[in-house]
């Protein structure tokens, strides 16, 4: 048999493996240019359905500030990156933005499974994180502050789901969720605050890689529950939205309004999901002037929170550093809390109106689309609205519980 | 550039010792392993809760991941004697799908879903900056080491026996050889070498979590190996570098491509990965490097 690799061509395969990212990227821009911020949003895998959304609204409000002159005198580049909502993929798509693109901070990444593997490579190299994810233990990692979230850490959903079913006259409550790092807590926090008041509370733990529910949902029929959390992500829901029409289940149903979206209503169908309820969705009290401003931003009539925090993030990495007049990740996370936590001052809903506002000296305090964005020392959210919708016609409603 | 090179030549790197496991199992038993992330999943919890709860030298730790794997790969290995080919690879994939079920529902043990943080990295707090190149020369060198060992196997009687059951495994028993005990040893070698990596892995990143372990890691590792070229060692470890490089550099397709979305690159790049590979096997059915046959003696 001849030999198909010579040494000679081993050698040169291996010397343009190594060469190939260098000549591919051919970057224009020195190291002192424009400042580099960055999005690690889910545009594969199970979080496809937000990610998109997220960069959107970053790289709206980057080309905003971009076309007003930019921050700190310098071009604001946005990158994103797909995280493939895996863990493993996502500590390879930090890599490249940590080490090849040198960004200063990281906004709006998803699953908190990848929140939770990619934060020590943020903290370790000084970038800023601005995440989603909800998991109640990423906060307590050793972060040095290099983390903030504006999605309500767990407990507070698992408690506004309570409030929800005690407000419905719920007497008989089963629980469905997939097994995520949340799923105890909300368990806990529902069961704590319910069951004192005399409810009887059954719950499922699913795994929400499976194609089909039937059997879980007909075990919930028989259960006889009168209302019923279906708290699946919006793939495992519109497969249980299914079913319970199958089944033909009569009781009331709420979700988490993160699965509770428009494409989870095309997905299930007008029927199947009529008369469902989205609980714990952060919302801005008494609507806010920055959920007004994305919605114009954006060019869309309704939004979801993913987007609503995903602008919030791109405004609030922008004010801190021009705060700080700073660009570094170490300037975002010493300055965020002036611009998000400072009550008193002037309040500002874009990074317009507070860059104008920082540069005429005046203190401010950004108010957001998705809530107030005030972070504890941990970099959870302090205060947080919670608004809850219905689907009626096909459409999502606001209700008053 | 140069420490993200370094970090993705370290993912290259444990993806290498994956596909050298595989090797063993398939390219030389003829064994489908498809639950080959269920052995890399079991190696990285063994290491990491040995070093992280109760507080067991990192050493230790590869050690035990490594033992327990193998362990593991014999007792498969016993209850799937029977099966082979489309069998075989059904049920192996249920195995690692049970494996990452286990470890997303007995938190008691393994903290589900919240998964594994702060596991302990060798030396870091003395390398400091330079714990990534470091790491990523203890892993080339675990790279070469093995690809030195499996070399012996495959020459030695051992695989030669081995390829005998790969190409029929009557004719082998015919031929005197236990083959269940070839196929026990076999696996139990193979799911050493993942358990190394799951380990390699679990002690280079400090975090791992059950979501990690999802079959689209097996099919990395499968692409690896028939790129790299089946039954072949060093095809193993080309084709595990060249599957990194394929999934990196087209990151960098966006400045060559700036007119598609960052939507369309992501889907854009899944569907290169699979077109890479049709393309390698059409040019190369037996991979980029097939396999060394010793040649049998013809007709004087």
């Amino acid at each position: 048999m001849s030999r198909l690799i010579t040494r000679r061509g081993a050698l040169l395969t291996g010397a343009a493996t190594i060469a190939a990212p260098f000549v591919i990227t051919s970057p224009g821009f020195g190291q002192t240019g424009p400042i580099k911020i960055a999005g690690l949003v889910s545009l594969t895998g199970s979080g496809s359905p937000f990610g998109p959304n997220s960069r959107v609204a970053h790289q709206a409000v980057v080309d905003q500030v971009n076309a007003a002159g930019g921050l700190l005198g310098r071009k604001i580049e946005y990158l994103a990156e797909d995280d493939q909502t895996n863990a493993e993929a996502g500590v390879r798509a930090t890599r490249k933005l940590i080490d090849v693109d040198k960004v200063s901070a990281i906004m709006s990444v998803w699953a908190s499974a990848v929140g939770s593997a990619v934060v020590p490579l943020c903290w370790e190299n000084k970038v800023m994180l601005l995440g989603i994810s909800a998991a109640d233990s990423i906060a307590l990692l050793p972060h040095q502050g290099y983390f903030v979230r504006t999605q309500p850490h767990t407990e507070l959903q698992g408690k506004e789901f309570a409030r929800f079913a005690l407000a419905q006259g719920a007497k008989n409550l089963y629980l469905i969720m997939p097994q995520t790092p949340f799923t105890e807590t909300v368990f806990k926090a529902i069961r704590d605050t319910v069951e004192p008041k005399g409810v009887k509370v059954q719950s499922t733990i699913i795994d929400g890689k499976k194609t089909s529910f039937r059997s879980e949902i007909d075990e919930m029929v028989r259960a006889t529950p009168d209302l019923f959390m279906m708290g699946g992500y919006q793939a495992e829901n519109i497969v249980m939205a299914k079913d319970l029409f199958r089944a033909n289940f009569k009781g009331k149903v709420m979700g988490f309004a993160y699965g509770m979206t428009a494409a989870f209503i095309d997905g299930a169908g007008k029927d199947a999901a009529e008369g469902m309820y989205a609980v714990a969705e952060p919302s801005p009290a008494g609507g806010s002037s920055a959920y007004a401003a994305l919605k114009a931003l954006v060019k869309r009539d309704t939004l979801d929170t993913y987007i609503c925090q995903a602008y919030d993030h791109a405004n609030l990495v922008i004010l801190s550093m021009a705060k700080g007049k700073d660009a570094s990740g170490t300037g975002v996370r010493d300055n965020i809390r002036k611009i998000a936590n400072n009550d008193s001052a002037m309040k500002v809903d874009n990074a317009l109106d507070g860059l104008k506002a920082l540069a005429d000296g005046k203190e401010i305090k950004y108010a957001g689309a998705s809530g107030p964005c005030k972070f504890s020392d941990i970099g959870n959210i302090i205060e947080v609205a919670f608004r809850t919708t219905q689907i009626k016609d096909g459409k999502l409603v606001e209700v008053k519980i | 550039m140069t420490s993200y090179l370094i970090a993705m030549a370290t993912f290259a790197s444990i993806y290498a010792i994956l596909a050298l496991g595989l090797n063993v199992m398939w390219g030389m038993a003829g064994m489908v392993n498809l639950g080959i992330v269920g052995f890399y999943a079991f190696g990285a919890y063994i290491s990491a809760l040995l070093t992280v709860n109760a507080h067991a030298p990192i050493a230790l730790g590869f050690l035990a991941a490594m033992i327990g794997t193998a362990a593991m790969g014999a007792l498969v290995t016993l209850g799937i004697m029977r099966l082979r080919d489309d069998y075989l690879a059904i049920v192996t994939l249920g195995f690692a799908e049970v494996v990452r079920i286990v470890a997303e529902n007995e938190i008691w043990l393994t903290r589900g879903t919240d998964g594994i943080s702060g596991i302990p990295q060798p030396l870091k707090h003395l390398l400091g900056a330079d714990f990534n190149l470091a790491y990523l020369i203890f892993c080339l060198v675990i790279v070469a080491l093995t690809l030195f060992v499996l070399e012996r196997v495959r020459t030695s009687p051992f695989g030669r026996v081995l390829r005998a059951i790969r190409e029929d495994a009557q004719v082998a028993a015919f031929a005197g050889k236990d083959v269940l005990k070839f196929k026990v040893k076999a696996f139990a070698l193979g799911g050493a070498l993942a358990g190394l990596a799951g380990a390699l892995y679990a002690h280079y990143t400090s975090y791992i979590v059950p979501e990690i372990y999802v079959p689209l890691l097996t099919i990395y590792i499968f692409l690896a190996l028939t790129a790299g070229g089946i039954g072949n060692n060093f095809g193993a470890v080309i084709g595990a570098f060249v599957v990194v490089f394929f999934l990196e550099s087209t990151r960098f397709l966006i400045g060559v491509v700036p007119w598609l979305s960052a939507e369309q690159l992501a889907a854009l790049r899944e569907f290169l990965v699979g077109l890479g590979l049709l393309l390698v096997l059409y040019a190369r059915p037996r991979g980029l490097m097939p396999e060394p046959l010793p040649r049998l003696a013809g007709p004087s």
